[in-house]
């Protein structure tokens, strides 16, 4: 009877022998295959990234974020009914029929439909049904995007840079800094049911969210460099015009402005020009701090006209006969200053050019510096040497120049400029001066202002130093200097007596009136009224009472 | 012998059921499991989605207040709207607080007794 009942069981039961041994193939042997392939069909691995970090001036205000926004999007394979979808779209997304249908006509697999989707559009979205099946079985979603946002539009976009359409750097301090304004993305798993809704397995990693970034750069100080240079552009029909900001004791930019407005670039240490006479501070130091020139020695300025080499004349603009240096500087006389650069020579003026970081990058944090350009040592000859002493045959970035002015405005001391407010202290590049000769210096360049050419960059109650500058520009076509096309610039810092900012004017091709005086020097007077009044700075000279003859 | 043999009988089977038992709850328990995880799978997604939502909202208010106080935007008000002109540096005076600025030790509990004072009596 026993063996009768294990024989019906081994016939009933032997059917499911190779049931078991296919059981036991797939779930043993097969295993990892299977449960890989599964994963593959329902598993889902996607990478979320952290916003851009902020990029903020030096006092915490914003100048730039990432904002996150629901874009709207169609798998082009997907489509089963385009006319009907786009109805129901164009009603949910507040669209024109049309409009949508228009869209749905791309070549692109995915098609973007709209972007900046209201919080009501995504929950439409996400609720709406066609012909009983959910949107998102017609190919339709919603992606989360981020959209970088400059809330001071294009204020210091030259350095700000842009980015692309990935989100990732192309020009200014947003490519420089990529790495470190991108954030670390966590790795997220989740599973779609049946409904096509997400269900959320786990996350890998926690994401790493980007420090802002903090520049030396003042949001006020940068909107009324660019306001006032705007105001004079087209007051005076320029080409462009550079403004640079610095502090002096340490050489942070607090301001950079450039017109025409190019995210792409930045012409303040990109391009070079030749500085002009703002280049005479160069051949002062150096005949100063080797005491090559005494200050009450005179040099005979030729009334006006000095033929240097036979043929080649230099002309002043203001015919003098002697002047002592302070005098050459003031009324910015270009035989003067040949004459004091014969005597200091070519190889020390070429040391001096160099040591004030001519011809060398600075070292700013932005992309594309221009070194600048000195003719090689080899090259001076006697009118060479005279046409350097002052600025032509030299070119220099708007940024060298102004910071070759903060050195002797610090005492004599070339920092490198920085644009990051990083808490590190300046990097010190040089003592190009000593203390005295650049006290010397500022006394000079107060002269300038005082009674000089630069009498137009005069702010009543505040001692201010600097120096015009009126170079004739190349002309590429022939390959001479134009009799037509300018840089006006004026660079100096103020109050004289305690200097809180370089500033540096730089006026490209103005019409009309083209010399520094009547061109930037009032810009620059602008700009430090402005600033003075925002930093509430004291005045430090007595103010001339109104009505009274200076 | 016969007593013996059912006793044993009797004592096994109350052991294999609570084996079935305690099998068949941690069958049950692994289901709970799972039917959990995919409940808070559910609602860690939507609670992910909601985020992002208000940080999208968030981000569009932030970016309008930004754009409100941005310089241009100010100086345009300021200028357009109320005439008001820039302060030349002359005609500012920095005052120099030859005290300390802060209130004075119990200054906030003096004021909010006269302030309930002043309430009472009205």
């Amino acid at each position: 009877m026993r063996a009768r009942l294990a024989v019906v069981a081994g016939l009933c039961l032997l059917p499911l022998a190779p049931l078991s041994v296919r059981l036991a193939h797939l779930q043993v042997m097969q295993h990892r295959r299977i449960a890989d392939q599964v994963a593959g069909e329902v598993l889902r691995t996607t990478a979320e990234a952290p916003a851009r970090a902020d990029i903020m001036d030096r006092r915490g205000r914003l100048l730039a974020r990432s904002v996150p926004f629901w874009s709207c999007f169609v798998e082009r394979a997907r489509i089963r009914d385009r006319p009907t979808l786009a109805r129901v779209l164009a009603r949910l997304l507040s669209l024109s029929n049309a409009e949508v249908l228009r869209k749905l006509q791309g070549r692109e697999r995915f098609l973007c439909l709209k972007n900046e989707l209201s919080d009501t559009e995504v929950s439409a979205l996400a609720a709406a049904k066609l012909d009983n099946k959910k949107l998102i079985e017609h190919g339709v979603g919603v992606e989360l995007r981020h959209r970088r946002f400059y809330p001071n539009q294009d204020l210091g976009s030259s350095v700000l840079g842009m980015v692309g359409t990935d989100h990732k750097g192309l020009s200014g301090l947003e490519m420089v800094f990529e790495n470190r304004l991108q954030g670390r993305p966590r790795r997220l798993e989740y599973v779609r049911d049946g409904a096509g809704r997400a269900i959320y397995r786990s996350a890998e990693g926690t994401p790493a969210v980007p420090h802002p970034l903090r520049l030396s750069i003042d949001r006020d100080y940068q909107f009324h460099a660019e306001e006032v240079l705007r105001e004079a552009a087209a007051r005076f029909q320029a080409r462009g015009g550079m403004v640079v900001v610095q502090d002096p004791a340490t050489s942070e930019v607090l301001a950079l402005a450039a017109i025409p407005s190019n995210a792409l670039k930045n012409p303040v240490m990109q391009d070079i020009y030749e500085p002009g006479s703002t280049f005479k501070l160069v051949t002062a130091a150096a005949a100063l701090e080797e005491s090559l020139v005494s200050e009450s020695e005179t040099f005979f300025c030729e009334n006006g006209t000095y033929e240097i080499a036979p043929g080649v004349f230099i002309h002043d603009h203001e015919p003098a006969a002697d002047l002592t240096l302070q005098g050459i500087i003031e009324h910015s006389s270009n035989i003067g200053i040949a004459k004091v650069v014969e005597r200091v020579g070519a190889a020390r003026f070429y040391r001096y050019g160099r040591a004030f970081g001519f011809a060398i990058k600075t070292g700013i944090a932005l992309p594309g510096e221009t070194a600048g350009e000195m003719q090689p040592l080899a090259r001076f000859n006697r009118v060479v040497l005279a046409a350097a002493a002052y600025g032509y045959g030299v070119g220099a970035s708007a940024l060298q120049v102004a910071n070759a002015y903060s050195a002797v405005a610090n005492g004599g001391t070339l920092y490198e400029p920085s644009i990051v407010a990083d808490g590190r202290r300046p990097a010190r590049v040089r003592r190009v001066v000593s203390e005295n000769t650049a006290r010397a210096l500022s006394r000079m360049l107060e002269g300038v202002v005082e009674r000089g050419t630069g009498t137009t960059a005069r702010i009543p109650g505040y001692r201010v130093a600097g120096k015009t500058g009126t170079a004739r520009k190349l002309d590429p076509r022939t390959g001479k200097y134009s009799e037509s096309a300018y840089m006006a610039s004026f660079v100096g810092f103020l109050p004289a007596g305690r200097p809180l900012w370089t500033i540096l004017v730089v006026i490209d091709e103005p019409k009309g009136q083209y010399y520094g005086a009547q061109v930037a020097a009032p810009v620059f007077a602008k700009l430090g009224r402005r600033l003075l009044a925002l930093a509430g700075a004291p005045p430090d000279q007595p103010a001339v009472p109104s009505g009274a003859v200076p | 012998m016969k007593q013996r043999h059912s006793s044993s009988s009797s004592g096994v089977r109350p052991r294999r059921a609570f084996k079935l038992a305690a099998a068949a709850l941690f069958f049950m328990a692994l289901v709970w499991q799972h039917v959990q995880a995919t409940r808070l799978g559910y609602q860690v997604e939507q609670a992910r989605q909601r985020i992002l939502a208000l940080r999208c909202v968030n981000g569009a208010l932030r970016m309008e207040l930004e754009s409100i106080l941005s310089p241009a935007h100010l100086c345009a008000l300021a200028r357009g709207r109320m005439g008001m002109s820039l302060a030349a540096p002359e005609s500012l005076r920095r005052l120099e607080a030859s005290a300390p600025a802060g209130p004075r030790p119990g200054f906030l509990r003096h004021l909010i007794s006269r302030t309930r004072q002043a309430t009472l009596h009205t």
